[in-house]
């Protein structure tokens, strides 16, 4: 049976990993200056980065149209995908997953749209266990058994530069009726099932990078690792040289997409991992 | 994108617009119409989100649904109202776009399906459209939620079949429709918690409302590119709030009261206004308006010379904003403190706060109790346990921040029945840089022992005059001199309190560090303190330097190195 796996681009896989699994990414959109921008394609990360300080609005995002996903899981059906597995960024963040869901009825039982509950490389690595294990022939249910399992031992947990995009972007709840700081302070969040937790905060980014290490090492076995960050490639590059891991395969440094950095701001860094 | 036909605004146009049955065609202009008006007001909708990353904006969401419902119609030539109808629905179905849209979406197909078949739209069409629209919606959804746009799209339906009782037309059903629906927005928070938490009303529901009101708008000839500018009772303006959001440059306030001439036309008025300047607020009572308006200092006579082309000036009131901030920050530190809430099984910190300045600071970052003290004042056991007996929950952390105080912090401990810990800080840095690290969700003994070892990652300096003279630790000091404590240890004293801080942060290596924080006392100006830091930027131009209001008595600077 051969199976297609769809996600979108907040999922942050690397191109050489999308190639290599036939992944299918469909853009999220980017509003900037007044003008629609699909995630990836018309800009790159790193252009992004640098031109969102001078803007005076910060940038929006959109959910790409059901339509996207309707010609994208057309076009897989009549390349002859007998199955669809379209997995999302969490449906508690985003309406991409309920956009694709509704695009996906047309088509009955043949695409599964799953909710991943995750963000970044934590939706990207229940996308690649599931393109491996369609890779490996396993039947439908299993994949889907797979997923479940992996999606349990996801953890992504990030260091803000700052409290400000956050704040402006929409509102998580702790941001503005537990920490409303007055000092300057740089939140540590986790997003656990779609939530997004506060996990402390650090005043100075030399301390919350050593923290940061430390919740690395008292996550006990990893079997996956991606350093995530927006914009802050050479703290994210250092961080992964200091950490002494053991892992199969070695870690990726992903410059997550201006989908999520708009909300976060620049200089974020942190970690998305999958526990033994 | 493409721009409705504008109405001009005339009476006979209106007229006209509303003797004429719907049809395609009128059906297309009132499509057009409400993606105009949601597209002038998507930020307002915007504004609104609750929820976080990645996507919630909901204004920009809808409207690319809309509008990709009206590209489908846009280059139509049909007039059956039935046809168009499914035309826009299965448009917003291939645009949706987020939640907000696919039920926005859902709503379409439920107004098409109820007109199919009918080449204009009547009244009880109308009615009915909104009713199927109304359920189209509410089965698209496994747990439908109350509090958003399907409750307002459910007062539609219902406000409209209520209309009925008193006119068959169309247009005046539609009246009564926005009227409902926006009494409907504005009760969202009632039924939805996390709305009421963030003071905000649900934002689908809103843009639902915009929809519907453009199309009225339309219908009465009224503008549609001028965004909403609101008027409040004058009893309601808050000239507190305003102020929060002063503008570099906007030196001057401005307020006018006046009565117009003429019935003032809002949209121009408003716009005129922001041309000089921001923070606009209008206010009407008994055919009386007050204008508010922040300008730049060259520009502070404009706003009162235009108004006196509109009616008659009856008071005009100038102030300098800089002067007023200075004034309202005294007055912000006297308003009751926000403390963190504390649901039941969750971790609550009580901390000891040595004035005013450092409680907002302590609430700020999640304490949930602050009990006065210090130095000075060391708070009894019974303060500390007053403070989280009464908390909802039976998971306390106590944060003493002074030697003094740990005794007594520990004692409350053992009287209560609840699952309490001292974090034994002894210095205010110290408790606050264990609070960072609080996680109320978290399991108690992980974030106590987390927390505790939080409190060597800072180095705390003591400011203050000496009252007496006394040789100590070998330091010795005179009367009236000012002494520094580097985490409890006298380490210098010197004439002057330049000296003395820059001689603090030399033997404290500051230079290994990142930040140095400075509270400021009760006994020092704020200017004295800026001019203070500045020097100590200049000493230490790669260091962050923060300078916040701590209100101690005794102490002119409490300073963290970190």
């Amino acid at each position: 049976m051969k199976i297609a796996i769809v996600t979108d681009s907040t999922a942050d896989i690397p191109p050489d990993l999308v190639e290599q699994h036939h992944i299918e990414v469909v853009p999220a959109i980017i509003v900037m200056e007044g003008k629609s921008i699909q995630d990836g394609k018309d800009i790159s990360r790193h252009e992004f980065y640098e031109k969102m300080p001078t803007l005076e609005t910060l940038p929006t995002t959109a959910t790409p149209s059901s339509g996207t996903f309707h010609s994208v899981y057309e076009r897989l059906i009549q390349g002859g995908a007998q199955a669809i597995l379209s997995l999302h960024v969490a449906s508690r963040l985003s309406g991409i997953y309920n956009t694709a869901k509704l695009a996906g009825k047309a088509f009955g039982e043949r695409v599964h749209v799953f909710d991943s509950g995750s963000i970044s490389m934590g939706l990207g690595f229940q996308v690649i266990a599931a393109a491996e294990a369609a890779a490996q022939g396993l039947s439908l249910e299993k994949i889907s058994q797979h997923i479940r399992t992996i999606r349990k031992k996801i953890r992504v947990i990030a260091m803000l530069d700052t409290l400000e995009n956050i704040r402006r972007s929409g509102r998580v709840s702790w941001t503005t009726a537990r920490i409303g700081s007055l000092l300057r302070i740089k939140p540590f969040m986790e997003i656990l099932d779609g939530n997004v937790l506060n996990l402390g905060q650090a005043r100075t980014r030399r301390k919350g990078i050593e923290h940061l290490k430390n919740i690395i090492y008292e996550l006990g076995g990893l079997e996956r690792l991606a350093i995530i960050h927006s914009n802050a490639e050479a703290d994210a590059r250092q961080m992964l040289a200091d950490l002494k891991l053991d892992l199969p395969d070695a870690p990726r440094v992903v410059n997550v997409t201006p989908v999520i950095g708009t909300h976060v701001g620049p200089n974020g860094l942190g970690f998305a991992a999958v526990l033994k | 994108m493409t721009m409705p036909p504008q109405p001009e605004g005339s009476p006979e146009f209106v007229e006209k617009i509303r003797q004429q049955p719907i049809d395609g065609l009128a059906l297309k202009n009132l499509a057009a119409a409400a993606l105009t008006w949601l597209r002038t007001n998507h930020e307002i909708v915007n504004a609104l989100n609750v929820f976080p990353v990645p996507d919630g904006d909901t204004g920009t969401n809808m409207v690319l649904t809309m509008q990709s419902a009206y590209d489908e119609i846009e280059n139509s030539p049909e007039d059956h109202a039935g046809r168009v109808a499914n035309d826009l629905a299965q448009g917003a179905l291939m645009g949706a776009r987020g939640n907000s849209g696919v039920i926005l979406s859902q709503l379409w197909r439920g107004f098409a399906r109820a007109l199919d078949g009918h080449d204009v739209i009547e009244g009880q069409t109308l009615a009915e459209a909104f009713a199927v629209a109304r359920d189209t919606a509410y089965k698209g959804v496994v747990r439908p939620v109350e509090g958003t746009i399907l409750t307002v799209a459910k007062d539609v339906a219902a406000a409209a079949e209520a209309a009925l009782d008193k006119t068959q037309d169309p247009f005046e059903i539609l009246d009564i429709v926005v009227e409902a629906a926006e009494a409907s927005v504005e009760h969202t928070p009632e039924l939805l918690d996390v709305l009421k938490e963030a003071g905000v009303v649900d934002s689908g529901g809103k843009g639902l409302y915009f929809i519907l009101e453009g199309m009225l708008r339309f219908s009465k000839g009224m503008s549609l590119d001028t965004a909403v500018a609101t008027v409040q009772p004058l009893s309601a303006i808050n000239f507190d709030d305003a102020m929060q959001t002063v503008e570099p440059g906007q030196d001057y306030e401005v307020v006018v009261d006046f009565r117009p001439n003429e019935p003032l036309v809002l949209e121009k008025f408003y716009t005129d206004l922001e041309e000089m300047g921001t923070s606009i607020q209008i206010g009407e009572g008994d055919g009386m308006y007050r204008m508010h308006i922040h300008v730049p200092t060259e520009k502070r006579y404009e706003p009162i010379d235009y108004t006196m082309t509109l009616g008659t000036i009856t008071k005009v009131h100038i102030e300098n904003l800089l002067a007023q901030m200075d004034e309202l920050e005294r007055e912000h530190q006297e308003q009751p403190l926000k403390l963190a809430p504390v649901e039941p099984g969750q971790i609550a910190v009580v901390t000891v706060a040595p004035g005013p300045g450092f409680a907002n600071v302590f609430a700020s970052l999640g304490a949930a109790a602050i009990v006065e003290g210090g130095q000075t004042m060391n708070p009894s056991t019974q303060d500390i346990l007053h403070s989280f007996e009464n908390l909802p929950t039976d998971k306390v952390i106590i944060l003493p921040n002074n030697k003094n105080i740990i005794l007594a912090a520990e004692a409350a401990t053992e009287v209560t029945v609840k699952q309490t810990a001292v974090i034994p800080s002894r210095t205010v840095p110290q408790g606050l840089s264990a609070l960072l690290r609080l996680i109320p969700d978290g399991d108690f003994d992980n974030v106590v022992k987390d927390m505790t070892s939080a409190l060597e990652d800072v180095q705390t300096g003591e400011i203050t005059t000496a009252t007496r003279s006394v040789e100590i630790d070998g330091v010795n000091v005179r009367e009236g001199e000012i002494i520094v404590l580097h985490n409890g240890q006298l380490i210098l004293s010197s004439h002057n309190l330049r000296d003395a801080c820059l001689q603090f942060l030399e033997k404290a290596d500051a230079d290994d560090y990142e930040l140095i924080t400075m509270f400021y006392g009760a006994d020092i100006q704020k200017v004295d303190a800026f001019r203070i830091a500045d020097m100590i930027r200049e000493a230490y131009p790669e260091h962050e330097i923060e300078v916040q209001d701590g209100g101690q008595p005794h102490y002119q600077f409490i300073m963290s190195i970190e």
